[in-house]
């Protein structure tokens, strides 16, 4: 695994390394390729990462429209994985995702958030984290509209520390 | 009293039934609602669903079942989750005055 890029870590890798910003790919299959590729370099997923989240993008597509943007989440099984970490893509044009629970329904995705867990105890923690971000409008609209893989990165830093906040509270 | 058992169901491992349900756990705890809820992968729903009352799933439901099946999917994006809620609560109440009067 390619550890000399400084990441940080929270449960998960998150790096600038791992970002695309307002990225030109027209299809879901090239932007998951791109992504689950940048994984792949470092050495956070296995080889047959890709394919198996294609696969499963067929079958039980993660289109998800939010208030202010539609997100995609595709991921698939901890056996792909070496070690968790997400990978984002912000894009210069929507591309159709079908959406989660209704596949013949559509959304254009702005925003594709990857995901790659590795233990199965962690999932739920690790997607909790991702999966709140649907809520946080700000945090998306500033994905949305960042011009650079760090203010990308600090998007997701930031909606964690928030989520991290508000839990303290309960 | 009776304890509605209610399982959120993720088309494919658990990880997003996870999410919904705790999502779910959080509104109807704060109604004392008298639950409980699980979450599942729908490959296992087949075999699990005769112990449940109803299911809120984020995929087609494949099993044949004349169960209250509720999406999912707003306790994922928050996008018209309260009306979800409202919806899963009259639901729960329903259910509970049914058995009860038995």
């Amino acid at each position: 695994m390619d550890t000399s890029t400084k990441t940080e870590e929270i449960d998960f890798a998150i790096d600038e390394s791992l970002i695309l910003v307002q990225d030109r790919a027209k299809t879901r299959e090239e932007i998951i390729k791109k992504l689950g590729g940048l994984l792949q370099t470092k050495g956070f997923v296995k080889d047959s990462y890709i394919q198996a989240v294609l696969e499963r993008e067929r079958t039980y597509p993660t289109g998800l429209q939010a208030k202010v943007a539609g997100v995609a989440v595709p991921h698939t099984d901890t056996d792909h994985v070496n070690h968790p970490a997400i990978a984002i893509a912000t894009l210069a044009n929507p591309i159709t995702f079908h959406v989660m629970g209704s596949p013949e329904d559509q959304v254009p995705v702005e925003i594709v958030i990857m995901l790659a867990v590795h233990d199965a105890k962690l999932v739920i923690p690790i997607l909790r984290k991702v999966i709140f971000i649907l809520e946080n409008d700000q945090a998306l609209l500033k994905m949305k509209n960042a011009n650079s893989k760090t203010a990308i990165k600090q998007a997701m830093l930031d909606h964690i520390q928030e989520l991290k906040e508000k839990e303290k509270k309960k | 009293m009776y304890k509605v058992r209610i399982v959120v169901v993720c088309g494919s491992g658990v990880a997003m039934a996870m999410h919904a349900a705790y999502k779910l756990r959080e509104h109807l705890e704060k109604e004392k609602l008298y639950v409980h809820i699980d979450g599942s992968g729908n490959n296992e729903l087949a075999s699990r669903i005769d112990n449940y009352d109803m299911i809120v799933s984020n995929a087609q439901v494949t099993v044949k079942t004349d169960k209250p099946i509720f999406n999912a999917i707003p306790l994922i994006t928050g996008m018209g989750e309260k009306e979800l809620v409202d919806q899963i609560i009259q639901k729960v109440k329903e259910i509970q005055t049914a058995k009860n009067s038995n």
